[in-house]
């Protein structure tokens, strides 16, 4: 009887256990053993390859420039994420009246389905009839419509600022919403300490709530690095990657080349994998770094 | 980018597994021993197939078509069910070939190439799913090409080729009085239709979405091709160069879709038929589109322009269906098979779509529709990709991706890089 009650733990972890095995365990390890088989375009496996999946893509010509864009994708959305979401995280803060309604909107681009949303940006961006364009045009800031001067996203450097900022846009809430989660656990005391010293709004700021929020902000931005990384609706929805491969990231290269290797794009994904794991390292090594200082 | 996403996502990937696991367990073992127990009971058929309507939830999407032929065919075969899945025509090769890596292989394919099948020796020859009577009716030169080896193994399943289509209206306003004949005649015209306003003259689609047919058209015209005479790859050829040299002159001039090389085709044609482009390249399956689009009656169809003069040829695409031996279904997929092409389905999907059909008895049946008319003409001295060579499927994604930099960039250098890819291992 008493040997059962031990195992009861286990009756109660074992599914979730099993799940995660079955989920996230087993797919990578055949996502492993996928990039060193060769198989075909029709998903037939033709025996062992070797590194040959890796030798191809290294040897892709556009695959150097992919993998610095999908760092400073990473780099450029987080960075600016986590700015945007500390001062709306302190505004929503503050007692103001109708926080409680534009608390609830916050949520709304976070409910939405990310494919969605892009989808929504890529027509408001359409050079024929997008309204992003209309009121250019409104504003006498573009000569006329369907134009290439109309077509932001038929261009690398006009394309990659608005997907950067599609994504921002879509990776504020969460970011918002745990900062603010953040801010209601420093103790109120702290800040009647801090006033009492004559501390200034900035000094209280920068030595107070940045050093007791670093948990929260900590995890929330390694959530999103994780996620941004592997973002792929957006890239997909307003651009493809495209013209060639200029606004592509390494998932969406992962993506097109399951057209045609699956082995290849195999040997992407581990390659992805390991970049996000080094990524993460790098941040919470740079984080650890901040706490000795602090 | 966020973690909702992300846990839902796990959520559906375990239910798909679960739910994937038991319905091929209890699916397999089931029929079998259904079939021992009554004697030829039920038996599933599992059919994917393209979408070519204008997607879920729409009155003419893939899955409304085929309920309606799958109800009928089940009615007529009380024991035969077909279950078909619709995926669009930019996932579906993906997701069959993720259907075939992990062992739930369907039976029947509809898509856009067999041959690859074939070669892994996974299809049912044609004479075993079909009934002589049925294949014998078929165009011989398009099951022809159904043959790997000598064998056939795909089925022709509708057809299509490419003509261009001119906004009257808006030739009638830039004061253009015929569709033009040759390149020159193309470029006075878009020049002529934006000085009357129109911000796109010529509609070109080499995006993602069909890159390599636009592509083909315009090699067709300078007498190139993805492949030269002795049916070596050329895709660089000084032919396909110029070609590329002139389009990418039309580019920079603005006589045509903005950067060409990010736009798909369903765009393009919907800006047609919104009045916003005076010519593009299109099809029997746009026809639909424009009228939806309000432009029905408004557009003419002329022979696609060449360098030197009208193409005497077209694009012509094939699609097609085909057989898998792996579950072993054979005979009740004969009976499909019969049924869809001796019965209503195949023509209803010419009505329905405006897909050229396949057979002699169908192309009978539509030869008195205008509209169709200029297309049905134009498929006996049709043009292929050259779908039969392997090295195709690797190379058609590349070209998608890529080649509409060919009016961006240097046209030699984007088409050699290609060359390369064609020419490797």
């Amino acid at each position: 009887m008493r040997r059962l009650r031990a195992l009861e733990p286990l009756a109660w972890t074992g599914p979730a256990v099993v799940l995660i095995a079955l989920v996230v365990l087993w797919p990578v390890v055949e996502m492993i053993r996928s990039s060193f088989l060769k198989i075909n375009r029709r998903g037939v496996e033709q025996g062992f390859y070797g590194l040959a999946n890796y030798d191809k893509l290294f040897d892709e010509k556009d695959f150097a420039d992919i993998m610095v864009r999908s760092v400073i994708w990473v780099v450029a959305v987080v960075a600016l994420t986590v700015l945007v979401s500390l001062a709306l995280a302190q505004l929503f803060n503050q007692r103001f009246p109708g926080r409680r309604v534009a608390r609830w909107a916050l949520i709304a681009p976070w409910a939405a389905s990310v494919l969605m949303t892009a989808i929504i940006f890529k027509w408001m961006l359409d050079p024929e009839v997008g309204v992003v364009n209309q009121i250019r045009v409104k504003l006498g800031l573009l000569d006329a419509l369907g134009g290439a001067s109309a077509d932001q996203l038929g261009d690398a450097s006009t394309a990659m600022p608005w997907l950067v900022f599609v994504a921002v846009f879509v990776s504020v809430p969460f970011t918002t919403y745990a900062l603010l989660a953040g801010l209601a656990t420093i103790p109120a005391d702290v800040y009647e300490a801090a006033k009492m010293d004559g501390a200034s709004r900035l000094r209280t700021y920068w030595s107070i709530t940045l050093p007791l929020l670093r948990p929260a902000l900590t995890v929330a931005a390694l959530i999103n690095v994780m996620n941004v990384f592997n973002s792929f609706p957006i890239i997909w929805a307003m651009t493809h990657g495209q013209p060639g491969y200029s606004t592509a990231t390494s998932t969406i290269l992962m993506f097109i080349l399951k057209g045609s290797n699956i082995g290849e794009s195999a040997a992407m994904s581990v390659v992805n994998f390991g970049m996000v794991l080094v990524l993460t390292v790098i941040f919470l090594k740079v984080s650890r770094w901040n706490k000795e200082v602090a | 980018m966020r973690i909702k996403l992300a846990g839902g996502a796990a959520l559906g990937v375990a239910a798909m597994l679960v739910l994937s696991s038991c319905g091929s367990g209890s699916g397999g073992s089931g029929s079998s021993g259904d079939q021992k127990a009554s004697g030829g009971g039920q038996v599933t058929l599992k059919m994917v197939a393209a979408d070519y309507g204008d997607g879920p939830g729409k009155p003419n999407s893939g899955e409304t078509f085929w309920k309606g032929v799958v109800d009928e065919f089940q009615a007529a075969n009380p024991n035969i069910k077909v279950d078909v899945q619709v995926i669009n025509w930019n996932d579906i090769d993906k997701q069959v070939a993720t259907m075939v890596q992990n062992g739930q292989v369907p039976d029947i394919l509809q898509t856009g190439d067999y041959s690859g099948f074939a070669k892994d020796d996974m299809l049912y020859k044609v004479e075993e799913v079909l009934s002589p009577n049925v294949s014998g009716d078929m165009l011989q030169k398009f099951a022809d090409f159904g043959k790997v080896d000598g064998t056939a193994y795909g089925i022709p399943f509708v057809s299509s080729a490419r003509a261009l289509f001119y906004n009257k209206d808006l030739f009638t306003k830039a004061g253009i009085s015929e569709p033009p004949k040759t390149w020159d005649e193309l470029k006075a015209a878009a020049e002529k239709l934006k000085k009357a306003g129109v911000s796109q003259p010529f509609g070109l689609p080499l995006g993602q979405e069909e890159a390599q047919a636009e592509s083909f058209l315009w090699m067709l015209g300078n007498g190139g091709g993805y492949k030269d005479a002795s049916g070596k790859w050329a895709i660089n050829s000084p032919q396909n160069i110029e070609t590329f040299t002139y389009l990418k002159g039309l580019v920079d001039a603005g006589l045509t879709t903005p950067n060409p090389g990010t736009k798909d085709r369903k765009t393009v044609w919907e800006d047609f038929g919104a009045g916003k482009v005076g010519m593009v390249n299109g099809g029997p399956m746009s026809i639909p589109i424009f009228d939806a689009a309000g432009l029905k009656d408004k557009y003419g169809v002329a022979p696609i322009p060449g360098k030197s003069g009208p193409l005497d040829t077209t694009l012509g695409v094939m699609d097609w269906i085909m057989a898998f031996n792996k579950n072993g279904h054979a005979a009740e997929i004969k009976k499909f098979f019969d049924f869809f092409y001796t019965g209503s389905a195949a023509q209803k999907i010419s009505d329905t779509y405006k897909l050229l059909p396949v057979t002699n008895g169908g192309i009978q049946k539509l030869s008195s529709d205008e509209k169709l008319k200029p297309f049905l003409d134009a498929l006996p001295n049709a043009s292929f990709y050259p779908f039969q060579d392997p090295k195709w499927a690797d190379l058609n994604p590349e070209i998608k991706q890529t080649i509409g930099g060919a009016v961006k960039d240097d046209p030699a250098k984007v088409l050699g890089e290609l060359q390369k890819t064609a020419d490797a291992g």
